[in-house]
């Protein structure tokens, strides 16, 4: 349940390390929670010193982790210990190149298997 | 005879455990990718519907032995003979596990999707992609077997390299890809069992996927491919 507001983790190593969601995109119409999969409009409000990316820049991002459980077409409910989201650009290649932590493989069925490709654990 | 139909959900209650504790928990997730490709055929299932029947068998077995000391109740030596006799011909169902699957069944399978990895990268490399790799990744990630990374040099390159892929990928082995459906930097196309990395020179650099995929086992190629 990502909204406007909502701090989340940047799980890949882009330069960013947090996000703050200001407006969510994609999916179904004018819908107010974003969730697994969805692609938000994010400002970065703290990032490494040294990188490409900076703070206060307006981003795009997929959210690969909720702490809202998010059940999947199988039955299998899955529930993170953080909001996370991984960096992309407009034509949706990822800023980073590897992916921290574990992602849903649901991710795979929303065309975002290049983000799949890149992390270490696929659940 | 009601006796023995009440004691069967009680001991196939207590049976179930072993055999579902020692499948593999990944095989629950392996059916969400071949619904999302419709193209899988995984080595995991046809093992775990194998594995129903005998241990049914088995606990209608186990059952009967269990009323039959019940009658017995006192003579524990017949008992234990009678469960030792019962075990030598029934334990080894009760108690295996999914294990390792066929190997036979998984080298058809993986034949199958080898000869398709094996012919994408063929096309590739009629137009002229360079640096093809096939790696077999099916011993790191359990999402898909092959991947195969290729560069090319430009947009119009990568939407010939992509829709003849399709092309084959429909007419020959009848899957369908998702992914990228416009040429992009790093081009993706999902296979399903298969999944293709199309790369310009920069990306391919940049995101290193054979360095993340180090452990992969690659595959020789029955041509030549122009290393850069």
């Amino acid at each position: 349940m990502i909204q406007p507001q909502t701090l989340l983790n940047v799980a890949d190593n882009s330069g960013a390390r947090k996000l703050m969601c200001i407006r969510v995109i994609g999916a179904a119409g004018n819908q107010r929670y974003a969730r697994i999969g969805d692609v938000i409009i994010a400002v970065i409000k703290d990032a490494v010193p040294q990188m490409p990316l900076e703070r206060s820049e307006v981003i795009r991002a997929v959210i690969v982790r909720t702490r809202k459980e998010f059940k999947g077409d199988d039955g299998i409910i899955i529930r993170y210990d953080d909001n996370a989201a991984v960096i992309i650009d407009q034509k949706g290649n990822p800023k980073g190149t590897r992916v921290f932590g574990a992602v849903a493989e649901e991710l795979r069925e929303l065309n975002l298997t290049k983000i799949v490709s890149l992390a270490p654990e696929v659940l | 005879m009601g006796g023995t139909s009440a004691a069967v959900p009680s001991h196939g209650l207590a049976c179930a455990p072993p055999a579902a504790v020692t499948l593999n928990p990944r095989a629950r997730r392996r059916r969400a990718s071949s619904g999302s490709g419709g193209h899988r055929s995984s080595p995991q299932q046809p093992l775990r519907s194998d594995l129903l029947p005998p241990a049914t068998v088995a606990c209608r077995a186990r059952s009967q032995s269990a009323s039959s000391s019940n009658v017995n109740f006192g003579r524990g030596d017949d008992a234990d003979k009678l469960l030792e006799d019962l075990l030598k011909q029934h334990g080894e169902v009760v108690y295996s596990s999914g294990g390792p699957p066929d190997p036979t069944v998984e080298a058809d399978d993986d034949a199958e999707c080898l000869s398709f990895a094996v012919s994408l990268a063929k096309a590739a490399s009629e137009i002229k992609a360079t640096d093809i790799r096939v790696l077999c990744v099916r011993r790191l990630v359990y999402w898909t077997r092959f991947f195969i990374i290729l560069t090319a040099f430009s947009n119009a390159q990568i939407d010939a390299i992509s829709s003849k892929m399709r092309d084959i990928g429909e007419k020959q082995f009848s899957k369908v890809a998702s992914g990228d459906t416009k040429p992009n930097s790093w081009t993706l196309l999902d296979f399903g069992d298969v999944v293709v990395h199309i790369f310009l020179p920069q990306q391919r650099a940049f995101y290193n996927l054979e360095e993340f995929y180090g452990n992969a086992t690659p595959i020789e190629l029955p041509f030549d491919t122009q290393r850069q």
